[in-house]
């Protein structure tokens, strides 16, 4: 249990959003910023540099192994959002020659949307699929959506509102046999699933360090080496990173983010049946008590940690604010800013009414039975409340 | 931008005051609707009558985010006491203002204004024929 700054005990179930930063990371990181720490300059060829650029590669190769990539294809960012941007714009700037059409889907983070947006406005054509009614992309749809000049395809490994898992090794298939770039957004996915960039065949991962029990303000873009991938940078300076992404490196974020992974990928198999346990006692639980209660996304092809919940005949704003004591988001915590009913939820179907009234409940590696079950009496308390305030039918 | 509840708005979300419906059969009792629950809010305005024609009591049923709720559980303590006339020219705009709501959230002033005023027009279906004839409506 945490505590809010109103010090009433908040409930922490949005995992999704953001995670606490492992105490073991955080003890790493520390290591890298005082004057007896790893404080150099990793650019620098003196010692206290040299020591700086060990760590920042050991960092690499952390993040690398978790996605059995190779070190040198491992690229720091400023997080997922800067990865997407980098990966996305990158790819289209740099084989524009080639083609100009972009393949994307309507329920991917606005970090892709807004991307694949502004390549529109500088002259690309980009195609938006709408998933199935479980929240999928299907191979067949990017099949039919391939044409000769697509040169790039954006689809999310894991959905970050409603959890669903695209089978990405099938759509790398599809999308290479017309010799298109495939990107792949795994910021939901990565330490949450066996992600493998050789057997999956992909050519650009984005990773995020914060959704992994890391630090905020990091991430890292996976660029292939074997057959090369080229991107144009976005910021050019000091030709760090191979010239792909100029600016200081931030050791004591990319320690952690090395160190996030590294507990990650070791406890991986462990947390997976845990957080699957804990997301089926809510569902049970929620079911039990509201039989009307619906599950977004595709029941069975959903990572383990993920579960979206509509709640029929109640407004959302008011079941979000009756929830009081219990950290969940309603939509994705990156529109909360607004009260528009998630679009991923309406491109599923469902209605205004009905996406928003859905709670987003993510658990993850400090979530207990206990809190589950406070967490769903909280939820099933309001929805009965408001249920009886409201007119009947 | 989504509302985050506090003060008296957030004492009336939490605990509405006189919400629900008269039991049936309660003598006197006129009834108003407004709003549609797929455009976000949903009012139904029951008022009690006293002997005098006044607003003796008042309940309601309210889908709806918080604001609309509070607003409900403060009209209900408002306006007992009010004449059928004074009911029918009500504003609720104080109300919003003691609650604080921003301008976005005004629009659920309106529909509670409307259920209010559709309950007078049923009592004056009911009782008043004469008055109903030369009642143009509000909304």
């Amino acid at each position: 249990m945490g505590v809010s700054r109103h010090n009433t005990p908040d409930i922490y179930l949005d995992y999704a959003a953001t995670t606490p930063v492992d105490p073991r990371v955080a003890e790493r990181m520390a290591e890298c910023l005082t004057q007896d720490g790893l404080f150099g300059n990793p650019s620098s060829m003196h010692g206290p540099g040299r020591a700086a650029r060990a760590a920042v590669e050991k960092a690499r190769a952390q993040v690398a192994a978790l996605i059995n990539a190779g070190s040198p294809e491992i690229v720091w960012t400023s997080g997922a959002t800067e990865s997407d941007n980098l990966a996305i714009k990158g790819a289209a700037r740099f084989y524009k020659d080639k083609g100009r059409h972009i393949i994307t889907s309507r329920i991917e983070h606005k970090a892709v949307l807004d991307t694949c947006g502004q390549l529109e406005r500088e002259g690309f054509e980009v195609t938006y699929l709408k998933p199935d009614r479980d929240g999928l992309i299907k191979p067949d749809a990017i099949v039919a959506a391939l044409r000769d000049d697509t040169v790039l395809v954006s689809i999310m490994h894991v959905n970050n509102e409603i959890g669903t898992v695209n089978d990405i090794a099938t759509i790398s298939q599809v999308v290479h046999a017309r010799n298109a770039l495939f990107h792949v957004d795994a910021a939901q996915s990565a330490g949450k699933l066996p992600i493998d960039v050789k057997a999956m065949d992909l050519d650009m991962v984005s990773l995020s360090g914060h959704k992994v029990y890391g630090p905020k303000g990091i991430g890292a873009l996976y660029v292939r080496r074997q057959p090369r991938v080229n991107l144009q940078p976005l910021l050019h300076g000091g030709h760090h990173e191979t010239g792909l992404r100029s600016g200081t490196l931030a050791t004591h974020q990319i320690v952690g983010m090395g160190e996030a992974y590294r507990i990650a990928r070791e406890q991986l198999a462990e947390e997976i049946p845990q957080l699957a346990a804990l997301r089926e006692q809510l569902w049970r639980l929620l079911k039990e008590s509201i039989p009307a209660a619906l599950l977004n996304g595709h029941p069975l092809q959903r990572v383990a940690g993920i579960l979206n919940v509509s709640f029929p005949g109640i407004e959302g704003e008011s079941l979000l604010f009756g929830c009081s004591g219990l950290a969940v988001s309603s939509g994705s915590a990156c529109s909360a800013a607004s009260a528009e009913p998630s679009y991923v939820l309406r491109a599923l179907g469902r209605d205004d009414e009905l996406a928003g009234a859905s709670l987003r409940f993510s658990m993850g590696r400090f979530t207990t039975p206990a809190e589950v079950e406070a967490a769903a009496r909280i939820v099933i308390g309001e929805y009965q409340r408001l249920k009886a305030l409201a007119l009947a039918g | 931008m989504a509302l985050i509840p506090a003060g008296d708005l957030l004492e009336h979300f939490r605990a509405p005051r006189n919400s629900g419906v008269f039991p049936s059969g309660t003598p006197d009792v006129f009834e108003g609707r407004a709003g549609e629950a797929r455009r976000g809010r949903e009012i139904q305005v029951q008022l009690q009558l006293d002997a005098t024609r006044r607003i003796a009591a008042c309940r309601y049923r309210v889908y709806g985010d918080p604001a609309t709720i509070a607003l409900c559980s403060l009209a209900s303590e408002t306006l007992p006491g009010l004449s059928l006339d004074q009911a029918a020219d009500w504003r609720g705009m104080a109300l919003a203002e003691r609650l604080q709501l921003p301008a976005e959230k005004r629009g659920a002033v309106l529909v509670l204004e409307d259920a209010v005023r559709a309950a007078v027009r049923s009592y004056n279906r009911a009782a008043r024929p004469d008055l109903v004839a030369g009642d143009t409506g509000r909304n």
